[in-house]
């Protein structure tokens, strides 16, 4: 091997403790090429252990600096990574035996898997099975924030902890900037509203004082009000006139602040729902753009939780919470000003039992709300019984368990009765006390300003007043934590929207893309390597080079990687390492817009979208003229099962298809790619799940399809594939056959004892068929 | 990195077609091993070594557990390598003390999943949690980010945590865990 040259890689950085110990085994620090730090030691517990390769060995070392193997590296037949339950184990192939070398735990499988692969292909290459040095091209797996180093779930995501609130309000805010005039109405309308609301109290400590004269009739000190409105409403005589006055008065506050309270709403309303829809726009449309891998480590259910829920859960808020919050922040501060303004010395005492309101609640919630949690998931629990047994009604009706189903629902029902009967009685219990800490203040106000009014410095109508804001200042109280819950989670819903806003696209156009708007069809593999996760490669060193025109069959048992080729030709993943070309050029530099405009699909299990035939034929090219359509689905044999249809090309299908039989939706979709004329076509398993006469259909129309196109097919019936130029035979990820048939039968390798196979289960299936008859 | 040698097994005997007492297996029936003719033993390379008395001798044998969950000590999968296997051990208690000490090791070796025997504190932060517990492989601190994905409920009160690092964590009843760490757990539950 060549030493002078081999890559000296990094990965994880040696202590000094064990330097020292190498040293001490006369084994200079320049001839280390890598370390690799494992968390598990040997016995199985948590522990430093270390991988080692030098220029003329592989060693183990303890975190103490005890070696536990020393392996001539040119003894080293072969090395893998093997996969145990929750951890891994790198295993080397020795000239004296196997050797279980080294263990490690899930979080480290992805370095070890690496260094597996970058030894066993340096080993090949040393033996001469590969023809090129593997190179040195470590990617951590961990997506890490740049800035604070927090540990992220890829590198898709935003940092939550750089990505503050407050910062995720702001961008809230900034989709209101269109909206800006109304935004601020809507503010004014809510402050003035909020003002208004303090009007009614006022005025009945003036109707008490100065009209009603609560204070002459029990003949205590003739104490007035004090306020200049009040010395208006004393001035006018009789009585009942100023009364009138004042209802009158009131009743115009009132309608005031309703009509402020309408104004609002509607704004408020109005605003929201565009902030939302818009957020919800720029979500979706950045969906589009994103890379396959974004959606494989999510699923389904999570992507359209983000558009929906999150931007309702979103929306609720801005709605409803957001306003609430600022009516009662602006109550509670305005009132409090009222309050020490009215009279400080009662106001100071009102602030007692403040801290046991805020504290109180704050426990009572989080109870409340773990236990309503927990009475939610026994409830889901309960509608998952329910749904599996419905939805397996007949297997449950034929094997006879309606008595078990009915127990096993019995129980989940139990279980969620005895749930929501705690939650409800805890709220029940510690509800009524935390009400009582309210009216602690109540009673207070009472007393102490009850003792104000016996002996005069304060007058009956300030008590009242005082009374009718003291609901409303302890009101907001009571719903603190709940509201900053709902604040919480409303921001964290926020920050997941943004989350797919800036979350990467799938190609950056950074100028350097290349337009090809004319692909002649030429593919080309070299010694290209890939893995949904880069340690566990799906595909290894793939070469093959396809001509314009050419059809490859795609041979090999399921799970060998056939699958994966293709999605690495539609550019929905790219190359860990080697290069795939198409007409010469990396696909990675494809304008992906030309790349796939020019490539075709069909599918084992087309995905037919609701709307009409012709629009799901013409799906690519809405534009195309009815003739185009008709053309292809004649090519496609579908044309006279659709005739048939009373309502022919404009037969709507369903979700999936639901009104059309597997063959139909099948020559539907080789239309569509018979219409979208691709230099490049896929066919996955097009013709795997349809009974023999309409395989016929469907082959004749794949014939007609595949002429002059690039085209790889999948399929399990190798008959199939009778008309491909040449075979590719993939085996565990390698590609270990590639000829005709009629070469590869000769070869007598796997492909011949596929064919063989599936020849002998043609036979038992078609002598039970004679013995039927 | 496959191993493309396949099954490294040595004979006995010179002629490897003799198997005596072992009647003629077919591929659909189950072969139960006699705990009483198995012997484990270290190699000189330290893997583990199955020999099956008058049969034949399993350089490192791939052990597996049938119901890992349920039954994590009854029903063990030997097996030559990944595909062929040998039989399944019903009970190993059986075994002669040193080849049941070899089995047990390899099925930890096999089966990583730490245990989580104390909770000492679990703590939020931009909707990551992270654990700090005590396991029979020792101390530990991970991070597990949405708990309803990654905190996975087998009926009754098993739990299986799965962190952000792909390691999984295993609680077997979090009922019968101490009084500290059980308030742990229902307070994230």
């Amino acid at each position: 091997m060549a030493t002078a040259e081999t890559p000296r890689g990094t990965l994880d950085a040696l202590p000094d403790s064990l330097k020292q110990t190498l040293q001490s085994l006369n084994i200079p620090l320049g001839q280390i090429r890598f370390a690799v730090q494992s968390d598990i030691s040997s016995s199985g517990s948590y522990g430093e252990e270390w991988f080692v390769l030098t220029d003329a060995a592989i060693f183990t070392v303890t975190g103490e600096g005890e070696v536990l193997h020393y392996i001539p590296y040119k003894s080293v037949l072969s090395i893998y990574a093997e996969v145990v339950v929750d951890a891994g184990l790198l295993v080397l192939e020795t000239e004296a035996g196997t050797v279980d070398l080294i263990r490690y735990s899930n979080g480290c499988a992805a370095k070890f898997g690496f260094v597996a692969r970058f030894i066993g292909d340096e080993i090949e290459f040393r033996d001469g099975k590969r023809d090129e040095a593997p190179i040195w091209d470590y990617k951590s797996e961990e997506h890490s924030c740049k800035s604070c180093g927090l540990l992220l779930p890829d590198e898709f995501s935003p940092c939550p902890a750089c990505s503050k609130k407050h910062k995720v309000m702001l961008r809230i805010l900034s989709y209101i900037r269109p909206y800006r005039g109304r935004a601020i109405l809507y503010t004014i309308f809510l402050i003035v509203g909020t003002l208004i609301t303090l009007v009614p109290p006022y005025f009945s400590r003036i109707l008490v004082d100065d009209i009603l004269r609560l204070n002459e009739i029990t003949n205590a000190a003739p104490e007035a009000s004090g306020t200049r409105l009040g010395e208006i409403f004393r001035a006018i005589q009789p009585a009942t006139v100023a009364l009138s006055v004042a209802v009158g008065s009131l009743l115009v506050v009132y309608i005031i602040r309703e009509i402020f309270t309408i104004f609002q709403q509607r704004l408020g309303a109005w605003l929201t729902f565009r902030i939302a829809a818009n957020i919800r726009a720029h979500v979706y449309q950045h969906l589009h753009n994103l890379s396959i891998r974004f959606f494989d480590k999510r699923t389904t259910g999570t992507v359209i939780s983000h558009i929906t829920e999150d931007s309702e859960r979103l929306q609720d808020f801005m709605l409803e919470g957001l306003s609430f919050l600022s009516v009662q922040l602006l109550l509670f501060f305005g009132i409090g000003s009222v309050l020490f303004l009215m009279n400080w010395r009662l106001a100071c005492f009102i602030l007692i039992p403040i801290p046991l309101i805020v504290l109180g609640a704050g426990w009572f919630w989080k109870k409340v709300r773990s236990l309503w949690h927990r009475a939610y998931r026994r409830r889901s629990k309960l509608f998952d019984v329910v749904n599996d047994s419905v939805s397996g009604i007949r297997v449950v009706r034929a094997f006879g368990q309606q008595r078990d189903e009915v127990n096993r629902f019995g129980n989940a029902n139990i279980d969620a009765r005895d749930y929501e009967t705690h939650a409800e009685m805890i709220w029940a219990t510690y509800y009524p006390p935390l009400m009582f800490a309210v009216q602690l203040g109540t009673l207070i106000v009472w007393y102490v300003g009850g003792l104000d009014v016996i002996a005069g410095p304060m007058s009956l109508g300030t008590l009242f007043a005082f009374h009718a804001y003291l609901a409303m200042f302890y009101q907001p109280l009571r719903y603190v934590s709940p509201l900053i819950n709902w604040a919480s989670r409303s921001m964290t819903a926020a920050e997941r929207l943004f989350e797919v806003i800036d979350s990467q696209p799938e190609q950056l156009d950074d100028g350097s893309l290349k337009a090809m708007p004319n692909i002649t069809g030429e593919v080309k593999f070299h010694n290209m390597t890939f893995g949904y996760e880069s340690h566990k490669p799906v595909l290894k060193d793939i070469n093959l080079h396809v001509q314009p025109g050419e059809m490859i069959g795609l041979v090999g048992h399921s799970g060998a990687g056939k699958s994966t080729l293709i999605n690495l030709i539609c550019r929905f993943y790219t190359p860990d390492s080697g290069r795939l070309e198409i007409d010469g050029e990396d696909i990675k530099q494809i304008d992906l817009k030309d790349l796939r405009r020019q490539i075709g699909v069909v599918l084992q299990d087309p995905y037919l979208f609701s709307g009409s035939i012709a629009e799901n034929i013409a799906y690519a090219h809405p534009d195309a003229a009815m003739v185009d359509i008709i053309a292809a689905a004649k090519a496609a044999n579908a044309h006279e099962f659709i005739v048939k249809f009373p309502d022919g090309y404009d037969t709507e299908v369903g979700e999936r298809g639901g009104s059309l039989s597997g063959g139909e939706r099948q020559r539907i979709s080789i239309a569509r790619a018979i219409l979208h004329n691709p230099r490049i076509l896929i066919l996955d398993e097009a013709t795997s799940s349809v009974d023999v006469e309409t395989e016929k259909k469907i082959q004749q129309a794949i014939d007609r399809l595949v002429q002059n196109r690039t085209t790889f097919a999948i399929a399990h019936r190798l008959s199939t594939l009778r008309n491909a130029d040449r075979l590719f035979v993939i085996e565990k990820g390698k590609g270990v056959e590639c000829g005709s048939h009629e070469e590869l039968m000769a070869q007598k390798g796997i492909y011949y004892k596929l064919v063989e196979t599936q020849r002998e289960a043609a036979n038992v299936r078609a002598q039970a068929q004679a013995v039927e008859r | 990195m496959y191993n493309e040698n396949g099954v490294k097994q040595d004979t006995f005997g010179t002629d490897d077609t003799t198997k005596p007492e072992q009647p003629e297996i077919d591929d659909f029936t189950p072969r139960y091993l006699d705990a009483a003719r198995l012997t484990f033993t270290r190699s000189e390379v330290e893997t583990a070594r199955l020999e099956i008395q008058d049969e034949a001798c399993y350089l490192r044998v791939v052990v597996r557990r049938l119901m890992p969950l349920s039954n994590p000590d009854g029903y063990i999968s030997l097996a030559a390598d990944e595909d062929t296997e040998i039989g399944i051990l019903v009970n190993p208690s059986e075994l002669a003390p040193e080849s049941l000490k070899i089995l047990r090791e390899e099925l930890d070796k096999r089966y990583f999943t730490p245990t989580i025997q104390k909770i000492h504190r679990v703590k939020e932060q931009f909707g990551i949690h992270e654990w700090e517990v005590e396991t029979e492989r020792g101390r530990i601190t991970f991070s597990v980010r949405g708990l309803n994905q990654n905190i996975k409920q087998v009926p009754p009160a098993r739990l299986f945590v799965t962190d952000v690092r792909g390691n999984r964590y295993d609680i077997p009843d979090y009922r019968e865990l101490d009084a500290q760490s059980y308030q742990q757990i229902q307070r994230h539950l």
